[in-house]
């Protein structure tokens, strides 16, 4: 180690623990007081203790015991995430590039230019022979309609809420609060509805459905949750987020819209969050912090990922070829925000400088970005696409086993919007990575445009065969994922 | 034309694609063998009718595509599609494109249906496609599920010969059968490419190819079919097992069904046939005793007949026993005839010469659904040559419209013309037909 290098390392040891050295260091030194002291100097201490009044005493306790209970009392209370399911497609939907092309190229709508430019884009996308579409694509021709969409709603809800369920122990009837998310289909009654008349959960439920929130909503219904289990006390929340995507393919010429059909698939995923004591013990996690950052404000940001109809009144989502550049500034905000909050003192100390030398001393200094490697121990960022997550996976310096899980959810289920993060999540459970204390940040980016982080801390070491979507095919993961040729 | 109006309509068509269960590994292939290439223009197609009761009318098209998961990645070369090498030479690329299912309801019964006496119903009732013109996603396989009015439903199998013979492709919807059904597998055997079969030992080639059983047609690109001069037709009838037994009864010496069959219609048909041929036949016989070579394979023994006379003049007996002292099988000198690196040219073998295919081993009826067969099953061959063919196929004794017989269906695909005198002649010298 170079001398420059331990010089660092000292630095970064001194702020971290800049608190604890401070209190040693005059504990110490009131300490070696005491000790000069002699033993008659002792006694007129010990005599001036003795002199206190009792009245005073207990005035101090008391004052002491108030100033404690205030202390704990406001502390938030913590939120836990008991456990989580995320739906595996059953083999019936299983969407292999051929069969892709092949219904493409029936479908009379699609000039040949369009079949063309999905299939070198399936070549690149990262995805793999495995994922999923939604019954209603397997039939020629495709015929997407609102009882389908319900359809693929019930497959997915409730087979991925049974497997929560399951899991967890929890009875339907404990469940206090419900948040379901779900960007595009938005039926009425709501999915939320559907959970609660599905499992006869009870009339005072909280429930909630968010729609038209994009990729990142997971997190914001993660975030809704917490605000109410905030509130309301000795309280279970059902978090549901999934994407119904039966009616959302397009059937159209624009390119810009056509990069979805090459992308999304079908996902969900089933959360249990709670603030009851009784759960605490066989909790996974615990919810530390939740960060969101909107960039709606920005005219660009706000057009990038856009839900309109083309000039043939085909509705479709268009994704501008500026989403990268935009997801890495909304990315940046949202590490600034988060930054304080996670990482250790010594990185900040460095970003606060850094930011004050930008602004005051060269603006041309390259921006410090923290090393966010010494905050967390795994990373879940949405499987949004593979330059997506290169980017992110670039601008955050992880390696390639820290970008892993990302690349191997959008490789073996495709890009799953909102629920993507848990399905990363449940690959390093099934991988054996995950130890009691590691420290988790799931990353959702989606239309807004928005960035939203949540972190976790490990509760308890987590057994590989919890793991039940990848349980299957782990072991054949990691996989290089190349370029396929999809014309031979 | 006539009959085909008063058909009822097919209604309600809904298509789409199944595929193998899991992800078969990436690139993989599949050879094929010359044989292979040789029946590229052949394509079989079967129907099987399952009488109305409560099994059959429980089972949704769910049910059926179920096993169909497990069942490509058993076969996963039939869900992939046909590619060619940089020479030409054709391949399966085991892309797990699919099998196409075709969705389909009838307005009439299934006995309104059976009792129609129109040869043809049967195209109604399977996909009539083939490979290509857009061989890059045309399926090999195609079934078509048809739910009668009363609840009977008819399954049309099309499956394309390149992928193996008869008992291949019998073999193949069988086991989807033991899938639905849960039975325990019966097929043991793997898939094994061509390269793994016997080494072909060089055999000299005959002077002239006309002794061979196959027929070089024009180059036909990428649509697999080849153009019939004639317009071909199908005619089914039964030979009863009495009547069979009244035949070989009149001959001396052991006879089989299927060699006095053959003999009686050739014998026939050379009557009728203005040049009083064919002289030469092709015989293909399905061997279910042999033990083959892998799953999918092309493995029916061919050979050609030559009769010195006209075989109109020759007697049942003598023509019989040509027939069942055939040649060598000369399947490798077929597979000769193929150049190895571009797999051209493009061949026929039914219809080359006039074709009698012994159907009697191949095991249709055993296609179980949960316990109940099929009360009656009708097959034919597109692709056929001028020349004609004619197949021999089991009658059980319980198959619908056999009374109780048993016997032989004989399914006769020649051209239109010479149908009607071939009955008139076989109902008249024979009492069959």
């Amino acid at each position: 180690m170079s001398i420059a290098e331990y010089f660092k390392l000292c630095c970064h040891c001194l702020f971290n623990n800049f608190l604890a050295i401070s209190l040693v260091s005059s504990l110490m030194a009131a300490l070696i007081e005491v000790l000069g002291l002699g033993p008659d100097e002792v006694q007129k201490l010990w005599t001036s203790f003795q002199a206190f009044d009792a009245f005073y005493l207990l005035f101090f306790w008391l004052a002491f015991i108030v100033l404690a209970t205030v202390y704990f009392m406001s502390r938030p209370r913590p939120i836990y995430l008991v456990d989580f399911a995320c739906y595996k497609p059953p083999a019936s939907c299983r969407f292999p590039f051929s069969k892709f092309m092949n219904h493409s190229t029936k479908n009379e709508v699609f000039e040949p230019s369009s079949i063309e430019f999905q299939r070198k884009i399936l070549e690149r996308s990262g995805l793999g022979e495995d994922t999923s579409l939604p019954p209603a694509h397997h039939v020629i021709p495709f015929t997407p309609t609102m009882a389908k969409s319900r359809e693929e709603s019930e497959l997915v809800l409730f087979s991925v809420v049974d497997s929560l369920f399951r899991k967890t122990k929890v009875k339907p009837r404990d469940i206090d609060i419900l948040v379901v998310n779900c960007s595009l289909f938005s039926p009425t009654p709501s999915l939320s509805a559907m959970i609660v008349n599905k499992y006869k959960m009870r009339g005072n439920i909280r429930s909630f459905n968010l729609s038209g929130m994009g990729c990142s909503a997971g997190i914001i219904s993660i975030d809704l949750a917490r605000d109410e289990l905030l509130v309301h006390a000795n309280s279970n929340a059902l978090v549901v987020t999934t994407e119904i995507i039966t009616e959302q393919w397009y059937t159209g010429n624009r390119r810009s819209m056509l990069l979805a059909n090459c992308l999304f698939r079908m996902g969900g995923a089933a959360v249990l969050l709670s603030n009851k004591r009784q759960e605490k013990r066989k909790a996974k996690y615990e919810l530390l912090h939740v960060v969101r950052t909107h960039h709606g404000a920005d005219d660009r940001a706000y057009r990038c990922v856009y839900q309109e109809e083309d000039a043939e009144k085909k509705i479709g989502v268009s994704l501008s070829r500026d989403l990268t550049a935009i997801a890495g500034a909304a990315l940046k905000a949202n590490i600034a925000a988060l930054g304080p909050l996670v990482l250790p003192l010594s990185e900040q100390v460095l970003f606060f400088l850094n930011t004050l030398g930008r602004r005051f001393a060269n603006p041309k200094w390259r921006p410090y970005v923290p090393d966010f490697r010494k905050a967390f121990d795994h990373f879940c960022i949405h499987a949004g696409g593979k330059a997506v997550i290169l980017d992110m996976g670039t601008k955050l310096r992880l390696s390639e086993e820290q970008t892993e899980a990302s690349r191997m959810t959008l490789h073996r289920f495709g890009n799953t919007s909102s629920s993507s993060p848990w399905y990363e999540l449940g690959y390093v459970e099934a991988k054996g990575r995950m130890r009691k204390g590691d420290r988790v940040w799931q990353i959702g980016l989606g239309s807004g445009f928005k960035c939203n982080s949540a972190v976790w801390r490990c509760r308890r070491s987590v057994g590989r065969e919890e793991e039940e979507a990848w349980a299957d095919c782990i072991d054949q993961y990691p996989v290089q994922v190349a370029e396929r040729d999809l014309q031979h | 034309m006539a009959a085909e109006a008063e058909l009822p309509a097919i209604h309600g068509r809904k298509l789409s694609t199944v595929v193998p269960g899991s992800v078969t590994g990436e690139a993989a292939v599949y050879e094929l063998a010359n044989i292979d290439l040789v029946m590229k223009l052949h394509y079989l197609r079967t129907v099987y009718y399952f009488k109305a009761d409560e099994i059959i009318d429980s089972l949704t098209i769910k049910a059926l595509k179920e096993p169909m998961f497990p069942w490509l990645d058993v076969y996963y070369p039939v869900a992939g599609r046909i590619r060619r090498t940089e020479a030409g030479r054709p391949f399966v690329k085991c892309n797990d494109c699919g099998v196409r299912i075709v969705e389909t309801k009838c307005g009439q019964t299934l006995e309104e249906w059976l009792e129609i006496k129109d040869s043809s119903r049967w195209r109604q009732l399977v996909p009539e496609k083939v490979l290509g013109p857009d061989l890059h996603f045309s399926p090999f396989v195609f079934i078509q599920f048809t739910r009668f009015k009363c609840g009977g439903m008819a399954i049309g199998f099309s499956w394309s010969h390149i992928l193996g013979d008869a008992i291949t492709a019998t073999n193949f919807i069988n086991l989807w059968a033991q899938l639905l059904s849960n039975s325990p597998l019966k097929c043991q055997q793997h898939l094994l490419s061509p390269e793994t079969k016997t080494e072909k030992t060089p055999i000299k080639l005959p002077a002239s190819m006309e002794l061979l059983p196959v027929k070089q047609v024009e180059h036909v690109g990428d649509s697999w079919l080849s153009l019939n001069n004639s317009k071909m037709a199908t005619h089914s009838f039964q030979i009863t097992e009495e009547k069979i037994k009244q035949l070989q009864a009149k001959e001396s010496g052991q006879i089989s069904s299927f060699e006095i069959i053959s003999a009686l219609i050739w014998q026939c048909l050379s009557k009728i046939r203005k040049d009083k041929g064919p002289k030469s036949v092709t015989i293909c016989r399905n061997d279910t005793s042999a033990k083959r070579s892998g799953l999918l394979s092309n493995e029916q023994k061919i050979s050609t007949v030559v009769s010195d006379f006209v075989p109109s003049k020759v007697a049942i007996s003598e023509l019989a026993s040509m027939i069942a002292k055939q040649e060598v099988a000369e399947t490798k000198m077929i597979e000769d005839l193929v150049d190895g690196q571009s797999g051209t040219p493009d061949f026929i073998v039914y219809g080359a010469n006039l074709t009698f295919i012994d159907m009697e081993g191949v095991p249709l009826y055993e296609l179980e659904l949960k316990g109940r067969k099929p009360i009656h099953v009708e097959y034919s061959i597109d692709g056929v040559g001028d020349e004609g063919a004619v197949l021999v196929l089991q009658c059980p004794q319980q198959t619908y419209g056999s009374g109780g017989n048993g016997g032989k269906m004989v399914m006769l695909i020649l051209p239109e013309d010479q149908i009607p005198p071939l009955q008139e002649e076989l109902q008249s010298a024979w009492g069959v037909a």
